[in-house]
This record gives C-alpha cells, structure tokens and sequence, in this order.
C-alpha cells in the first residue's frame, strides 16, 4: 500500500469541483432559461445543454475514480465478522463523526418543517371537504410520513456515525443506513406527487435525481453490512448524491427539503471522507482505535508508542490472531483485488 | 439483533462451515490456523442451513428491492409516462369524471386531433384536459350559429363532441384566431361545459405547457379503451 495515492482526498476534490461546476451552472440557467410569470424554460437553450454536459461528466468522471479505487481485500484472519461490515470503521475519525451528526442533525431540523407543511394542507383538505368543495390535489399526508421517516433516518444516521466512531464488539457499520434509504422513499414519493403536474422537467429533475441517488446511495451503505457489497458503486453513488443534491439546492427548495438535501449531502462526504480509506487499507480485529484518518498507511498495523490508544474493542481472545494481522507487503499485494474481487456475494 | 446478524450470515454453499458467507473466517475457530489457504479448501459437499434466511439478510433485500422498484418507477412516470385523473366533465363523453389515463410523455409534439394533458398556470395550478382543435400556423374559426369549427376553412367533423355547440356564457370569446409558432388551440369534447382556449384566461395553449398526450383510459376497467 505504501505508495498509493489518498484516493479519499481525490475523492473529495473531484466531488466538491464538481458540485461547485454543477451549481454554478444550474444558478447560470435558473437566470437565463425560464422566461415569463410562468416559468417555460427556452427551448435549446445555451445553461440547460451545459447542465446535462455537467451531469453526464460528473457521473462519467466518479465513475472513472470508483472503477480505479484501489481494493484490497484482507486476509480472512484479520477481519471480524464480514470484510465489508467494518468498510465505515472510523474509529477516532473525528471528521466522520462529525458529518454524521450533522446530517442527522439536518434531518432532525427537516421533521418540524415537514410535518407542519403537511398537517397545514391536512387542515385545510378537511375544511375543503366539509364544504364539498375538494378538487383533488396534496391533502399532506405525504408531507407528514416524510417528517416521520425522515425523524427514522435521524436516529439511523445518529447510530452510524456512533457506530463508525465508536464500533462495538458486535457492530454491524452502515446497516443503520437502511432507515434513511426508507425515508428516502417517503420523501422521493412526496416530491414526485408536487410534481406531477408541472410540464416543466426542468423544475423538479435535479430534485428528484438527488433524492434517488441519496436513496440508492444508503442503501448500497447498509448494504455494506448486509452480505451485498458494492463499494465502488456506493462510492459512486455518494458523489453523484453531493453533486445532485448541491444542484438541487440551488433551485432554492423549500426549508425542510433543503435541510434533507444538506443532510444527505453532508452524509455522503461521509462516505466519502471514509469508504475510500477503508478500501485501500481495510481495518482489521482489534485494530478500530489506530485506524489512521489522513493518510494511507502501510498494510501492516502501526503501534503510536507515545500515545498508546488502547483499541475500544478489545481484541479476541485468542492469543494467535494478533499474530495473524502481522500482513507483510508482499501479501498485502497479492490481497489487492482490484477489479477481481472474488467474494461471492460482493460485487465491486 | 445483533446477536442475530452474527450470527446468521447467509451462507454461500460453498463455505465450509465455521465461516461466515464471503469465506471469512469466524475467529473463534482460528485457533490453530497460520496459513491462510487452508481454510479455503473446498468442502466436502455444499449445504444450505437456516443462515441462507437470515432475518438482517431479508430485511436488506425487501428494503433494497422496494428501493430500486420505486426510483425506477418514479423515473418512468416522470420522463416516459404518467397517469393522470380527469377531474370534470369537460371532456365527456370521451372521457368521464374520475378516469385514470395513461399519458405519454416522452418526446411528444402536439398534433391536431390528440387528447392532450396540459397545464395552464394562468387558469389554475392542476393540469387540464383537452383536445387538440389546431396548431401552429392553423387559422381557426368558430361559428356558433352552426355549431361548428373551422380550421383553415375546412369544417371538422366532429363525432366525438357531446352536443351541439352553444353560445358560451362568458360570450363568444376567442373564436377567429391563428394559431401562433410554438402554440395550439385546444377545446374540451363537451363544448358547453368546458374552459378551453376559446375562454380569455386560458387562450392559446403555449406547447411548453403541455405534459403530454393521453393514449388509454386505464381505470375504471368497463371504460377500458384506447384514445
């Protein structure tokens, strides 16, 4: 491993270049491409052909970094449980945690806008009913189930971040993420009934594009734990889910979709930040505590004699496994899987 | 439940028994182990336990399962179909009050003689139902003593309308017209009941607000039908 580039670092500037290129352009077209009190976009115009060019490169060029990240798969004596479980290990990572939190934090601050919005039009559904006057249209019940799943996905991204900074013994990583993949769907459901009968795409696309790749992004991640690993798509996913939820929050959403856009934006610069580490250089049993944050690190476990950091779960009893981890480079080499990982139920 | 997902990892055939699905040893059992291709030695004779239906394992599928089932569905009803509720009696008697039709979207010009679904925020937010009378370049001309539409002089045969034409009680409206670029003139089936663009606050339907064209009435099933 010694050597190899911090495919995190590249990760994020290409993640981040590219969402900042992407909103510019969006802001570029929301100034020039819709004309009139109505809003009709100008046909061919010069911001919405460079809006798709965008989208298309960005998904082109993750795409291009997540089929070049670097695999290893270790040794089956250095893993505890499954490999991919531990792939958002981030013990002591404080820049993890710290995502996290917030996207949990932003989800939580979504639920009392959303279900507001929600029992308001309820309220007024029933008044327009009681006087027989209801014509169809949102009566807020869609408003209100997204501010209860996205409340779900506060807890589940709360416990992953706990998770990833502080794994137990029996930790299961991203599993946690299945809630915010459920409350996607109750949000994505919401955004398409507003939708449904505006006649231009324009409006709504880079909206529902960024709730699909949230959703699809956590559900690759707990998939991480579930013995249905895709941990290049997950990558892919999660800088697609950045670049779309920035262009998203330039068309300036209402508060509680916004907060849920910056939460799934904040949580997938979490994986980010992290995925990529973990990739190339997987943890391993009792080795949580001295999971280096910054940098590569060579493959065999490094010890910090001056601060010793006593390993938050200790390691298993047996006294021959510790020497197991010791992973010499030449193994450590022939462990790197790239682009051949034989797992049966992963797919890289 | 975490007990439970240590527990049961499914298991792929071919594993031996004491590791875990992706051919991860348990640790409990590498006691004794120093070389790692050992325990990849292939087992006797594959089995299929209780660990293939692990409850986590399931759980995961059905959530991922929906998941992927509705992003593609979203998808498809935003860019290539929609289903769309006639709300009125506009269009009767070609299409009832409470029809669900099926509306295509994807890449759809406006030609005379289509049911189209559009939206006309000028009016109301909700998107409106009508029939392509004209577009653009086509002069249109309504004769309400003979209750009938001319389009570039030629009279249209219209079996589909519920009655015959009348006066509208908001007056004649919009009646002799042509049809700008990038425009159509639409009217309901059900002449003396509709708002079309014969009423001034619709007018000409600009195409950029239309949604798209409706090709079957799907529900209520006795009204099965393509338009």
């Amino acid at each position: 491993m010694r050597g190899k580039k911090p495919y995190q670092i590249l990760w994020l500037i290409c993640t981040l270049a590219l969402a900042g290129l992407a909103t510019g352009v969006r802001l570029w077209q929301e100034s020039t491409v819709f004309e009139g009190d109505f809003g009709l976009p100008v046909r061919g115009a010069t911001a919405s052909v460079a809006m798709v060019c965008v989208l298309v490169m960005a998904a082109a060029v993750l795409c291009i970094l997540a089929a070049r990240q670097p695999i290893v798969r270790p040794p089956r004596a250095q893993v505890r449980g499954r490999r991919w479980a531990m792939s958002f290990f981030a013990t002591g990572d404080l820049v993890f945690l710290a995502l996290m939190w917030f996207s949990a934090f932003s989800a939580l601050a979504a639920v009392p806008m959303l279900f507001g919005q929600g029992r308001a039009l309820w309220k007024a559904y029933q008044v327009a009913l009681a006087m027989k006057t209801w014509q169809g249209g949102d009566n807020g019940v869609l408003s209100m189930v997204t501010a209860v799943l996205a409340l779900l996905a506060f807890f589940g991204l709360l416990q992953i971040g706990r998770d990833g900074y502080h794994p137990g013994r029996r930790s299961r990583g991203g599993f946690w993420a299945a809630l915010p993949a459920c409350a996607g769907c109750g949000w994505l459901l919401n955004t398409y009934r507003n939708c449904a009968a505006d006649p231009v795409l324009w409006d709504y696309v880079p909206l529902l594009l960024a709730v699909i790749a949230g959703m699809l992004m956590y559900t690759d991640w707990a998939g991480m734990s579930c013995a249905a690993a895709r941990p290049r798509r997950t990558l892919w996913l999660a800088g697609m889910t950045v670049v779309c939820s920035w262009v998203a929050l330039a068309s300036s959403p209402d508060t509680g979709t916004a907060m849920l856009l910056i939460s799934q934006s904040a949580a997938a610069l979490a994986a980010l930040w992290r995925l990529p580490i973990n990739l190339q250089n997987p943890p391993k049993v009792g080795w949580e505590g001295n999971l280096d944050t910054c940098s590569i690190q060579d493959s065999e476990p490094q010890v910090e004699p001056q601060e010793p950091q006593p390993p938050l779960t200790q390691p298993e009893p047996q006294p021959r496994v510790e020497e197991d981890w010791t992973w010499s480079r030449e193994e450590s080499q022939a462990m790197n899987c790239t682009g051949e990982n034989k797992e049966e139920d992963t797919h890289v | 439940m975490d007990e439970l997902w240590q527990d049961s990892q499914p298991t792929t055939p071919s594993e031996p028994e004491g590791t875990d699905g992706l051919g991860n040893l348990n640790l409990g059992d590498l006691s004794d182990l120093t070389d790692l291709t050992e325990t990849t030695t292939p087992p006797p004779t594959p089995t299929r336990t209780k660990k293939d239906t692990s409850l986590g394992y399931e759980l995961y599928l059905n959530v991922r399962t929906l998941v992927f089932v509705l992003a593609a569905l979203i998808l498809i009803f935003t860019f290539v179909v929609r289903i769309i509720v006639v709300s009125g009696s506009s269009m009767e008697n070609t299409l009832q009050n409470g029809d669900s039709m099926l509306v295509w979207c994807l890449g759809y010009e406006p030609k005379q003689g289509d049911i189209v679904v559009l939206t006309q925020r000028s009016y109301q937010e909700d998107s409106l139902v009508k029939r392509v009378i004209a577009t653009e370049g086509q002069r249109v001309d309504i004769d309400y003593d003979t209750g009938t539409v001319y389009v570039d002089g030629t009279p249209l045969e219209e079996d589909y309308i519920k009655e015959a034409m009348k006066v509208p009680n908001y007056g004649e409206g919009v009646n002799h017209v042509t049809v700008p670029e990038g425009c159509i003139f639409v009217m309901g089936d059900n002449r003396n009941d509709s708002a079309d663009s014969r009423y001034p606050s619709i007018g000409i339907i600009d195409t950029r607000s239309v949604i798209g064209r409706a090709v079957m009435v799907l529900f209520p099933f006795q009204d099965f039908t393509l338009l």
